[in-house]
């Protein structure tokens, strides 16, 4: 809601969504439907020059994966706060994360 | 209004949701990793489009499609990604079946509506409607 309100660009129906599936409704787990705006990741599709198109479903897919990296990231460089037996994730657990696994290179 | 890829973010409510609860209750992050998450997420995007807009030009389309994303995740070495993936897919599908049938018996009453007017006019709101659900459908996704 705070956050769709937050999006400058396209239109109010684009805008109107995110809180509705991020109320918490649907199934949880890998089934549950996408929290992060497709509008917002469907703008990020649009920014790469040699892309023509993307389907809905295509969109949705970058999305979900999307939220499962975040998730995967996090638990990631959770792994080093707790070697620094600490409980906040800090800066560095995920400067770490991503010099140590091989997967997150790109972020380099 | 041209938006360059480093302003293109994902908002930040929902990134910090979906931290917090892969995390263990009681975990708390800082403003600077959870920025940088979120940056880090947004750089996934992009790197997974291009990956993905790489399957697609192989198979000579024009348009992206969850297909081609899938291979990018496998490309990227997230394969662990592309089960729950395709499970959410099949969810979302059946999700926009029953929308495109909702629609459709809307169109219908409105069909039955309308054919008291004239034949020329039925045809103009044919075209209109096609637009319609075109227009639909793009806003559908943001749905």
């Amino acid at each position: 809601m705070a956050a769709a309100a937050a999006v400058p660009g396209p239109g109010p129906a684009e805008a109107a969504a995110p809180g509705e599936e991020a109320a918490g409704a649907g199934p949880q787990g890998p089934a549950r439907l996408a929290r992060l705006p497709l509008a917002r990741v469907k703008a990020l599709v649009k920014a790469d020059p040699d892309v023509t198109l993307a389907s809905q479903e295509a969109v949705f897919v970058l999305a979900r994966a999307t939220e499962l990296f975040v998730e995967t990231i996090a638990k990631d460089a959770y792994v080093y706060a707790q070697q620094g037996k600490r409980k906040t994730l800090q800066r560095k657990d995920l400067d770490n994360a991503i010099e140590a696994i091989d997967e997150f290179a790109f972020l380099e | 209004m041209a938006e360059r890829p480093e302003d293109l973010n994902l908002p930040n409510a929902v990134i910090t949701r979906i931290i917090k609860e892969a995390l263990p209750d009681g975990v708390n992050i800082s403003k600077e990793a959870r920025s940088a998450i979120s940056r880090a997420a947004s750089v996934f995007v992009l790197y997974a489009t291009s990956c993905a807009n790489n399957f697609a030009m192989k198979g000579k389309r024009k348009t992206l499609n969850a297909g081609d994303v899938l291979s990018a995740m496998e490309e990227m070495e997230f394969q662990r990604f592309v089960a729950p993936l395709k499970e959410s897919l099949e969810v979302y599908r059946r999700e926009q079946k029953g929308k495109k049938e909702a629609r459709k018996d809307k169109d219908k009453k409105a069909d039955s509506e309308e054919q008291d007017k004239s034949r020329e006019e039925d045809n103009d709101d044919d075209d209109e409607r096609m637009e319609e659900e075109e227009q639909n459908d793009e806003e559908e996704v943001d749905n």
